[in-house]
């Protein structure tokens, strides 16, 4: 057991060194693609084994472990802090020191230092290591073709790879960190392990834009870090422990102690980059393609809500808990809407990404059980189709030079294998039965007893469809005969094929899925299962049946569109003025007129740079709410 | 068991009722226009000659596209028949409107690209009307399966008034029918050509001709859960619903999007969420 939780925390960090110190290539790919086999054995005999309680962890060489944790945490608010004055960032610079301050202060003088259990496994924590473990590892491997490409767009003299695989990897070990973690400071220092990893692998690149950007995300976390230590200093003063089960456990406790996980929720919400702090996360994109991956699907992101969703307990019932959930339906709505004026493809999928997020944070508040139940397969589906995703936008990008969505037409005429896979992705998000709608589903079903946030979410969920459809319809063409086949390098296509077959198998297995990790959750779990169907008193969602149903049909509708070739085709209807070559029609004068179609972005509703301040001061307002709500 | 015949009764009665709704209509149209109208059968006859035809597409996608419109069409009319959950049903038929958009996007045509991006507005506009008709069912009968409706003792309509309005609303956009036909219009001739159907054609038009009677069926179908006491007055609602959307369809001209918009999240929504008010406080 204990074995396991070692290898899972502290494997990537060894790998992470030696990809550091090590600079050579066969080493660095052995290194990612062992560490990644490892962690996902190691993530399934942990899940294996099942649920474990709360487990002290000892020394290491002597010196006590919570010891060490305490001073790794100040060593890393100093570079944190190093690096504001660095970039001359005061906003940097005043968020860490309040941190360091506040910090010295609980650890010295308020907290008596009594033995608690720094590990525990349930199934939630057990969950989030599958994701991450088995997902992250898959992105770092993508990571190893990509970034070899990568660097020789950009002719540098010295691979900077060392570094940026050190910061890919050790994230993924204080990911599995965070998630196991039962002392709140081991939470609070993994928490800012990966602020700090984020910051480096944003700014990774170096370039004008990346540095700034990179210094916008380091501030904004370091207000969740303040956010979070205030809050943990709130929690403890009513409760006295600094063991999260036991909080849990304990349920709400007043005024003081909700104020405390309302601020836990609002570094949570820094972390899951909700509005108005959505900024950072878009400006993440300026990363390579693997870095948003893992910051939008298995890691970063999911760390914001899964404080969100650990500390849901300790909340429910309260006003707080409302709160939550009108903020994350607000994000879900919002970020849907600005998603609709975007042809940028990463900035499609990050808006994506803050939006399922607010969906998540939405059913932590609604806080029933169906709608943690819809929390969490929303947490593993999303991380499954987005990173697929974003690694076929970076394949694409690499392919096209481009990752405009109107650059990407009839991009199966050339790469057939990336446009279907990309297509497969995109129905994954959106339509039944996969996981990601069934989800949503839940949700829906879930927030139907609060009127606010059931508007927010019909509204939400109808310009979800509305994104992803016309994506999804603007990459299909026709190859000619004879087309050269298209070339995707092993290590490329085995993440890519992992995740599209991965995406579809496990929408199918979502009632086992559920009964095994998510029904023991529950005292009361809202669904039984019979016939492969999810019934709950409320609805029933027919997964395996639909699967066979819908599966069926679209075999025969492929099997039918295979033998196009059998079929007479003709060019598109122009009037009657078609030409030859394709794409003009004979215009004035004969002349041959080419031309285009684009997709709507409705600039005159849904401009970027009009809404996002309206938004952004909705958004602040709300919050204040919610904390407000919370005393 | 009795599902399973309940389901094959529906997607067999589907598409034969579809067809002859869609005859019915372009009688009364005709009446209206002091005219004397094709046969009731002409619809049938419409479609048994597409499949006649010869098949033509611009690409493969088509043909994916228009089987698989199909197919979630007739697999939404066969989940409603099955007393299936109201959301999911909805959600299947969505499988079926993405396809027939994604198709008609697939082709480089100007038409039927305007109509695709029109017809995701068309969806825009009448979704989140259709959720929130579902959350007021919800609210009165305690589950989103339509089982629960038939135990109801008092027609729904008599507690949602405003969420039927704005049903009928959200329908005839779903029907493409005017003011809301700037996705494909009836009529070949004007500056959308068929709009969203353009490119498709013969056989494939036929499919889709059919998955849009499972469509009509659907529609109607959920109209009659609101007067699920008596069968009388659930076959007036359902006639002078449909009568009424003829009388809309005829005396409109078609709108643009904008207007749609406009009107729906802003009178749709608004009549939805006043209704939606007076069930919780109730």
């Amino acid at each position: 057991m204990s074995n396991l939780l070692f290898l899972l925390i502290l494997l990537p960090a060894v790998a992470a060194l030696v990809c550091y110190f090590v600079r050579s290539s066969a080493v660095r790919t052995l290194t990612v693609v062992a560490t990644g086999a490892i962690l996902t054995i190691a993530s399934l005999a942990l899940l294996g084994q099942g649920t474990f309680e709360p487990l002290a962890v000892g020394s290491f060489l002597g010196i006590s472990s919570d010891f060490l944790v305490t001073i790794l945490d100040f060593a890393l608010l100093g570079v944190i802090f190093a690096y504001g004055i660095k970039h001359k960032n005061l906003l940097i610079q005043g968020f860490t020191l309040a941190q360091a301050v506040l910090l010295a202060w609980f650890e010295l003088v308020v907290v008596e230092h009594a033995a608690v259990p720094a590990l525990v496994g349930d199934q939630l924590s057990l969950i989030m290591v599958l994701v991450v473990s088995i997902i992250g590892s898959l992105i770092c491997i993508f990571a190893i073709p990509y970034m070899k490409e990568h660097e020789e767009h950009l002719h540098l003299k010295k691979s900077r790879q060392p570094r940026f695989f050190l910061f890919l990897l050790l994230f993924l070990g204080a990911m599995n960190g965070l998630v196991l973690s039962n002392n709140i400071l081991w939470l609070y220092f993994f928490f800012e392990v990966t602020t700090l990893c984020s910051f480096m692998l944003i700014g990774h690149d170096a370039t004008e834009i990346a540095t700034k950007n990179s210094v916008r995300a380091l501030w904004m976390n370091s207000l969740g870090g303040l956010a979070f230590v205030v809050g943990m200093m709130l929690v403890y003063s009513k409760t006295a422990t600094l063991d999260i089960s036991a909080i849990l456990a304990a349920g709400p406790q007043g005024a003081l102690m909700v104020t405390g996980i309302g601020f836990l929720c609002l570094a949570g919400f820094t972390k899951a980059a909700q509005i108005p702090f959505q900024s950072w996360l878009l400006g993440a994109m300026v990363a390579p393609t693997p870095v948003s991956a893992l910051l939008h699907s298995s890691t970063m992101v999911k760390a914001g809500v899964y404080v969100v969703l650990r500390f849901a307990p300790a909340y429910v019932g309260t006003l707080l808990s409302d709160g939550v959930a009108v903020c994350g339906a607000f994000t879900f709505v919002a970020c849907a809407a600005l998603c609709i004026g975007q042809s940028n493809g990463k900035k499609i999928l990050a808006y994506s990404t803050v939006s399922n997020l607010g969906l998540i944070i939405c059913c932590a508040g609604i806080n029933t059980p169906l709608a943690i139940t819809a929390a969490v397969m929303l947490i593993i589906f999303h991380a499954i189709s987005k990173s697929l995703l974003f690694l076929c936008v970076g394949t694409i990008e690499q392919a096209i030079g481009s990752r405009d969505i109107e650059d990407m037409r009839g991009l199966y005429a050339k790469y057939p294998r990336t446009a279907t896979i990309t297509i497969i992705g995109i129905l994954t998000m959106l339509l039944p039965p996969f996981g990601v709608l069934m989800s949503k589903w839940m949700a829906i079903e879930a927030a139907s007893s609060n009127i606010y946030v059931i508007v927010m979410l019909a509204m939400g969920s109808a310009l979800t469809v509305v994104y992803w459809a016309r994506w999804g319809g603007s990459l299909m063409a026709t190859r000619a005969e004879g087309a050269v086949p298209e070339k995707q390098a092993a290590l490329i296509r085995m993440p890519l094929t992992v995740l599209c077959l991965g995406a579809v198998v496990l929408s199918m297995a979502s009632p086992w899925i559920y009964n095994s990790m998510l029904a023991p959750m529950f005292n009361a779990p809202p669904f039984t299962v019979s016939l492969g169907s999810l019934d709950a008193a409320t609805g029933s969602f027919a997964v395996v049946p639909l699967f066979i149903v819908l599966g069926l049909g679209a075999l025969y509708a492929v099997k039918a569109a295979s033998g196009f070739r059998k079929v007479k085709i003709v060019a598109p209807y122009l009037s009657g003025s078609n030409v030859g070559e394709e794409g003009t029609y004979i215009g004035p004068m004969n002349g041959h007129v080419p031309f285009a179609a684009g997709n709507m972005y409705l600039g005159e509703l849904f401009a970027e740079g009009k809404l996002t301040p309206i938004f952004n001061a909705l958004a602040v307002a709300l919050i204040v709410l919610m904390l407000g709500g919370a005393l | 068991m009795e599902t399973l015949i309940l389901v094959i009764i529906g997607l067999v009665a589907g598409p034969l009722l579809g067809g002859l709704i869609a005859g019915l209509d372009r009688r009364v149209t005709a009446w209206f226009q002091s005219r004397q109208g094709p046969p009731i059968m002409q619809a049938f006859y419409d479609v048994a000659k597409l499949f006649g035809k010869e098949k033509m597409v611009v690409n493969q996608w088509q043909i994916l596209c228009a089987w698989v419109y199909m197919i979630a069409a007739a697999a939404s009319v066969g989940l409603f028949f099955a007393q299936g959950d109201l959301l999911l049903i909805f959600f299947v038929q969505a499988v079926g409107a993405v396809f027939l958009v994604m198709g008609a996007m697939s082709a480089k045509s100007p038409y039927s690209q305007v109509g695709a991006q029109r017809e995701l507005m068309q969806i825009l506009a009448y979704e989140p009307v259709l959720i929130l008709v579902f959350v007021g069912i919800y609210l009165v009968t305690g589950s989103f399966s339509i089982e629960a409706v038939w135990q109801l003792d008092q027609p729904l309509l008599a507690k949602m008034p405003l969420l039927y309005l704005a049903l009928g609303y959200a329908l005839t956009i779903k029907l493409r029918k005017s003011p809301f036909d700037f996705s494909t219009s009836h009529h070949g001739h004007q500056e959308l050509v068929k709009g969203v159907l353009t490119e498709y054609s013969g056989p494939y038009l036929a499919l889709i001709e059919i998955a849009h009677w499972y469509e009509t069926v659907l529609v109607l179908g959920l109209c009659a859960l609101f007067w699920s006491t008596n069968v009388a007055y659930m076959a007036v609602l359902l006639l002078a619903t449909y009568m009424l959307e003829i009388l809309v369809d005829n005396t409109m001209a078609r709108m643009t999007w904008r207007w749609m918009l406009k009107r729906v999240w802003l009178l749709g929504m608004g009549m939805s969420v006043v209704n939606l008010i007076w069930l919780y406080a109730g």
